[in-house]
């Protein structure tokens, strides 16, 4: 816990925070100002939209310690504002309110926009107005009052932005971060489909012969260490793997785990690796497939040929954006036959995960999963 | 919709963060408008935050007669409202004011915006076409970075675990130069689906056309006097450039490009 020190509608408050708390949470548990609504609890929709310091922001991702010494408006404050008496009423009579949810955030942000853009016409308004959602008025009835509080005069303001952030505030002890320990892993075993999933492939050439490069796709604990952060726990001799994939992109980290199967066919060299997973902390799923092919390609190489297919859902694929867990997975697959490359041309790779990957890779991973990493693999090698 | 259990320290210098990033599973946060929705989707479990929007000296601004010296820590709104002084003729102010919506520019920082290198972000665009670098510091070195070179991939950079950006570097730009920065959005606010940006500096010898929100770092075009001339159309040098690009996307990109051409003409 924290002690965290607010300014809350013009009084000095105190209470105490787990460093995780959001600004809104702390408003509403512990302060039980539940004017301040959350929405979408992931800065999208406006409805917890506050003023700091004077200026609108989003509670609900805006850390209550970050806050410290902050001054706080919210719904609850507005009374003895004169603009705000002035939107209300204005809110009242071109009937910008229906159900009421978002109007905490709208009359924040109108406050903003009536006071900081006394100039405003009615496109930027609407423009000013974007990230504050109403499912009820269709936004005519908002933009109207904030329109007419304009153009009939907007009175002095009581709340006025201060000072921005200090420059240097003391420094307080900071207390180490301790590493937290490994993430459990996920059992999730979904049967996801793959249609609608996305393919990208990639073909590498590799000085070695094809006989000796398929030996050594046929070891599946060497197979699963040329793929960073990929973890095996148990492997049966008909090719069952069990284990997890670890992706992370940028801050975004997830862990899949789950079941894989492994197909060889010597007499064509070409080999299928199936699977799917879950992560447990994200609640996203994953499932995918790896054809791979070894042919001959004259002189002593070998071609090698993979090709992904995966499907991530949950909240993992809503919060990404299809082309970037495309482009984490091409670099992955690229990495990977790189690394089967270096192992067949008896080299050593490197068991660090990739910085780039992100979760959505883990979501194709997933699949790979089964193949992965983990620090066993170290030890079984 | 809350964050899992963490720590959190607040660093008042570049060196005190640095110093509080000593476990790998800590994360600097600044304006966290891009790390609160991860953090509390739980798509990110860090085990303690560093938060360096107070840092003193990360929210300097210095300016020198070539450049102007921007402390990682500087938010959107400070620069859209003019309080700290713009490297260009009132370029980056507005792309500052078409970020995101005002209650996340109050917050967002330049910085972070930079180290969390959203493909689709607006500093990473316009300020990779304006040729800024960044100022990386650890406990016992700093190096300098174009942010050409910075970008790794989609969410990735060059960043070590125990670095972080201390300032961001913008050449000046005079009235001579000419500049666009095109972008579509679905939406008011969103993040672009396509954005093209053009820079004519004949003062600096430099023309530099990028194409950005493709889902990987942006990528400045080669060929950039051809691309002005007319000789290479955008719709050639979106499908070279970005060739994985499926049709309408590209469509989407050419179109952006185009128009940046265009403001850069008028």
């Amino acid at each position: 816990m924290t002690r965290i020190h607010l300014r809350i509608n013009g009084r000095e408050q105190s209470g105490d925070a787990e460093p995780r708390t959001h600004l809104a949470d702390f408003l509403r548990e512990e302060m039980n100002l539940t004017g301040t609504h959350l929405g979408c609890e992931h800065g999208v929709c406006g409805a917890c939209t506050i003023l700091i310091d004077g200026r609108p922001a989003r509670s609900c991702i805006t850390m209550t310690a970050a806050c410290q010494d902050a001054d706080i408006r919210t719904i609850e404050g507005y009374l003895d504002d004169p603009v705000m008496a002035a939107l209300r009423a204005s809110f009242k009579k071109h009937h910008a309110l229906q159900c009421g949810f978002c109007t905490p955030g709208m009359l924040a942000t109108a406050f903003d926009i009536v006071t900081r853009l006394p100039d405003a016409d009615e496109a930027r308004i609407r423009e000013e107005l974007a990230g504050n959602l109403c499912r009820c008025t269709g936004y005519a009835g908002i933009v109207a009052a904030i329109k007419a509080v304009l153009s009939e005069g907007v009175p002095a303001p009581a709340i006025r932005p201060i000072k921005r952030v200090a420059l240097a505030a003391s420094a307080e002890a900071s207390p180490a971060i301790a590493t937290s320990s490994a993430p459990p892993t996920g059992a999730v075993e979904p049967t996801a489909s793959l249609e609608g999933g996305v393919t990208l492939s990639r073909n590498v050439a590799i000085a070695v012969s094809a006989d000796h490069l398929w030996r050594e796709l046929k070891d599946i604990q060497r197979v699963a260490a040329a793929l960073p952060g990929a973890a095996i726990d148990t492997v049966t001799p008909d090719g069952h793997v069990k284990g997890s994939f670890t992706v992370a992109i940028g801050p975004m980290r997830a862990s899949f785990g789950g079941n894989a199967h492994v197909i060889y066919d010597d007499a064509s060299r070409s080999g299928l690796v199936r699977g799917s997973g879950g992560d447990r902390l994200s609640r996203s799923m994953a499932a995918g497939e790896v054809r791979f092919a070894v042919t001959p390609a004259g002189a002593g190489h070998a071609m090698l040929a993979a090709e992904i297919v995966y499907r991530l859902s949950g909240p993992l694929a809503q919060f990404g954006r299809g082309a970037v867990v495309a482009d984490i997975v091409d670099r992955l697959l690229q990495q990977f036959t790189a690394n089967i490359a270096t192992l067949a041309q008896g080299g050593a790779v490197s068991e660090k995960p990739q910085g780039g990957f992100g979760l959505f890779a883990a979501a194709i991973l997933s699949m790979l999963r089964r193949l992965l990493r983990r620090g066993q693999r170290r030890d079984q090698r | 919709m809350k964050a899992a259990s963490l720590s959190y320290a607040a660093a008042a210098s570049a060196t005190d963060a640095v110093r509080m990033l000593s476990s790998p599973e800590a994360k600097v946060i600044a304006g966290g408008q891009s790390l609160g929705p991860i953090l509390n989707l739980r798509l990110a479990r860090p085990s303690g935050l560093v938060d360096v929007s107070r840092a003193a000296d990360l929210r300097a601004v210095t300016e020198t007669p070539d450049a102007v010296h921007y402390g990682a820590a500087v938010t959107h709104a400070e620069m859209e409202d003019g309080v700290v002084p713009d490297a260009t003729p009132g370029w980056m102010q507005t792309v500052a004011r078409r970020i995101a919506y005002r209650a996340v520019r109050n917050r967002g920082t330049i910085g972070g915006s930079l180290a969390h290198a959203d493909p689709a972000a607006d500093w990473v665009n316009a300020l990779t076409a304006l040729d800024a670098s960044v100022v990386l510091t650890r406990s016992d070195a700093e190096r300098t970075v174009k942010l050409e070179q910075f970008f790794t991939g989609p969410f990735a950079t060059v960043l070590a675990a125990d670095e972080i950006i201390a300032r961001v570097i913008v050449p000046r730009r005079t009235l001579q130069a000419r500049w666009a920065y095109w972008k579509f959005c679905r939406k008011t606010g969103e993040f672009a689906k396509a954005s093209a940006a053009v820079l004519l500096d004949p003062a600096r010898n430099q023309t530099r056309i990028l194409l950005g929100a493709i889902e990987r770092p942006p990528v400045l075009l080669p060929d950039a006097e051809a691309i002005m001339t007319g000789s290479i159309t955008p719709a050639r040098a979106v499908a070279c450039a970005a060739p994985e690009l499926d049709a309408a996307s590209a469509a989407m990109h050419a179109a952006a490009l185009t128009r940046a051409l265009a403001m850069v003409a008028a």
